[in-house]
Formats: C-alpha cells, structure tokens, sequence
C-alpha cells in the first residue's frame, strides 16, 4: 500500500516545483542582502528623492532586538533555499519544515505591508520585491505540497 | 554523492552570500566606510572620514542665503535639508551643538531642498521658514520645524500647523499668509534648488564643509567636530 502510494506521487515534478523554490528563494535572499547592507551601512538613511527605503529602514520597525530585520529576513530567505533544495533531494521532513516557514514568512509579509501603508506612509521598493518574492514563495510551497498530498 | 549534493549546494550558496556580504561592507581604502551601524546619533568607532572633494563649481542659490555665524568664518558647513527628512532633524540638535562649542568659527548655512514627493509635508515647511525669514525669523522657524518635525509629519494638512508656529514667533499673519505663497518665497526654494543640482546633491542632509562634501557616515557629532577642528587648524585659527 504504501509502496503503491509512493509510485503515486510525481517525484519529478515536485523535484521541480523544490527547486524553483530554491531558485526563486535566491532572488529573495539577494534583495534581503542588498537590504541589509544599506541598513548597516546607513547609506539608506539619507532621504531621496526616488526612495521611500530612508522613511521605512531609518523607522523603529526597521530593527527588532537591534538586529536588522533585513538580515532576518536574508536568514528565512537562505532557510527557504535549504529546505527547498533538501525536499527537492526527497527529504520529507524539509517540506514540512517549508510549509510551515513560508506561512510564517508570508504572514510576517503582510503585518510589514501594513505598517508601511498604514504606519510608516512609505513603500520601499526592494521591502516591496521581498513581499513578491515571498508570496510567490507561499504559492509555488502550497502547489508543492498539493502535489505530494 | 546523492545524500551529499543538496549539503554541497546549500554550504556554496552559504559561501557566496556570506563572500558577497563582506564584500560589499567591506571598508572601502579611499574612504574608510565603516562596516558597522552607522547613524547621525551612533557613529562608527572609527577615524573620522575625510571628506570628498566637489568637482564642479554651482549656482550661488539664494542670496542672502540663511547663515549663523560670521562671513569670514574659518570653517563653512553648508546643509541642503528637508524640513521632513528624518535624518534631517536627527541632524539639527548636532548642528545646534556644533554652532555653540565652536561659536565664531563656524558658519552654518542652511539650503532649502524639500524632498517632493517623497514628502508631502516639505515644499510648505520650506515656504513657511522662507516666509518668517522675509520677517527676519527664519532660523527661530526653522527650530520649531525641526523640533516639531514627528507631530506636523503626520498631519493630512500641516499648514494650519506652520501657521501656529508663525503666531508663535509673533509674526505679521497677513503678511506672512502672502508670502509663503509669493514669488520671493518660490524664487528662493529655486535658487538652493538650482545650486543643489549644481552640486550634485542627490538626498538629504547632504551637507558641505569649505566647499568639500561630508559623507552622511561622517555627519555623527564626534566625526564632524574632528573634521570642523580640522578645516580651523589648516586655515590656523
């Protein structure tokens, strides 16, 4: 029975939905780097013309426990591609592990949309790729784990 | 090797964020940027930053322009702000304290570049310090501006706010309701603009010192008073 169940399951896709995941992952986590060098650096703090990033990286929400939340975010963004390139090689407690930290990121996504819109008044762009990248994220790990079930 | 790859792929790509990140906040040689957080408030334990050369000569923006401080001082800080910007009003207790410890050394002159429309709030706080100059109040409007910046920030409509503050310093209304709408006012804010664009100037506070910009890096207090002690040692007073 469960051998028949595991012939089921199309091993090759899900390997490429994980490693899309993997793949999309990156671009999250090159935006997270790029934001976290701008925030220790200060370079962002100047206000700019084109940028709303100086309002919202120079905000109190921009640190939590005085460590930068772009450098958090650049630690889910590099769990993600972990666990996504282990589920991609069939390990099964990575998916899982997956599912559950896209759903905390995805939802960490939408309180930092909130303050921006409602609290801070200003976007940054590159806060505004990583609410892309990791919806996409959500939707790409809820298409996997679909596709496993 | 099948166990392996996915550990192999993940210690690389560890590798290459970890190799990019010290790249990139690496101190650069010809400016010393430092690598760790940096703010007006909370410098770098590091040496001071020398200040980069400006390469083109500009507009002279408004004249007379906004100063403390006498003409022939030794040392000239210039700041191009936004009324809005909050490092802007991070800056001004710093800027406050440097005009008193330094006193006639030090000129401080202060050039309009509201920030439009990053914030919706700055091209009226630049025409309401502009209008009290007219009536011979710009710096005590500039004060109440900076120090007000987070209760009129977040206000739909400021004005009725810069209005008070008008009042506050005792201003002709009348006159100072003209004004700020008026074409003097306009001209000014264009001017510094213009002279802004001249320099280069790209976000604010960018603020230069005898003519040479300071990195925002080198705005924190202990940083500026070097570099002001340095531009009075060579000038020799």
């Amino acid at each position: 029975m469960a051998e028949n169940y595991e012939a089921s399951v199309p091993k090759r896709e899900v390997a490429i939905l994980y490693g899309l995941i993997a793949l999309v992952s990156l671009a999250g986590l090159t935006d997270s780097i790029y934001l976290t060098i701008e925030h220790i650096s200060g370079r962002s703090v100047k206000c700019t013309i084109v940028s709303g990033c100086s309002e919202v990286l120079s905000s109190p929400y921009a640190t939590v426990g005085g460590i930068p939340l772009a450098l958090i975010g650049a630690a889910a963004y590099f769990s993600v591609f972990s666990l996504a390139t282990l589920a991609a090689f069939e390990y099964k407690l990575a998916g899982t592990l997956l599912t559950l930290l896209a759903g905390l990121m995805f939802l960490t996504t939408l309180w930092l949309l909130y303050l921006q819109a409602f609290v801070i008044g200003h976007f940054c762009q590159f806060c505004l790729v990583s609410a892309l990248v990791t919806t996409i994220l959500t939707v790409l790990v809820v298409i996997a784990r679909k596709f496993q079930t | 090797m099948k166990r392996i790859l996915p550990f192999l792929i993940i210690l690389v790509v560890l590798g290459v964020a970890l190799g990019a990140g010290w790249y990139l906040t690496r101190p650069a040689k010809d400016s010393a940027r430092s690598p760790n957080a940096v703010s007006i408030n909370n410098p770098a334990p590091t040496s001071p930053t020398p200040v980069a050369k400006v390469t083109n000569s500009a507009d002279p923006g408004a004249q007379p322009p906004h100063a403390i401080g006498p003409e022939n001082a030794p040392a000239v800080l210039e700041e191009f702000g936004d009324f809005e910007c909050p490092p802007c009003g991070l800056l001004h207790p710093v800027l406050k304290t440097m005009e008193k410890e330094f006193g006639p050394g030090l000129r401080v002159v202060f050039r309009e570049f509201p920030l439009v429309p990053t914030h919706p709030h700055a091209l009226a706080a630049a025409r309401s310090a502009e209008a009290a100059g007219l009536q011979g109040k710009f710096w005590e409007m500039h004060d109440l501006l900076f120090e007000n910046q987070r209760t009129w920030h977040d206000q739909f409509d400021a004005r009725p706010t810069f209005e008070g503050y008008a009042q506050k310093l005792g201003l002709d209304m009348e006159r100072f309701r003209r004004d700020v709408n008026g074409q003097v006012v306009e001209q000014r804010i264009f001017l510094d603009g213009k002279r802004a664009h001249g320099l280069g100037v790209k976000g604010t506070p960018t603020v230069f010192l005898n003519g040479r910009e300071v990195p925002f890096e080198s705005l924190a207090p202990d940083r500026l008073r070097v570099l002001i002690n340095v531009e009075l040692t060579s000038t020799g007073k």
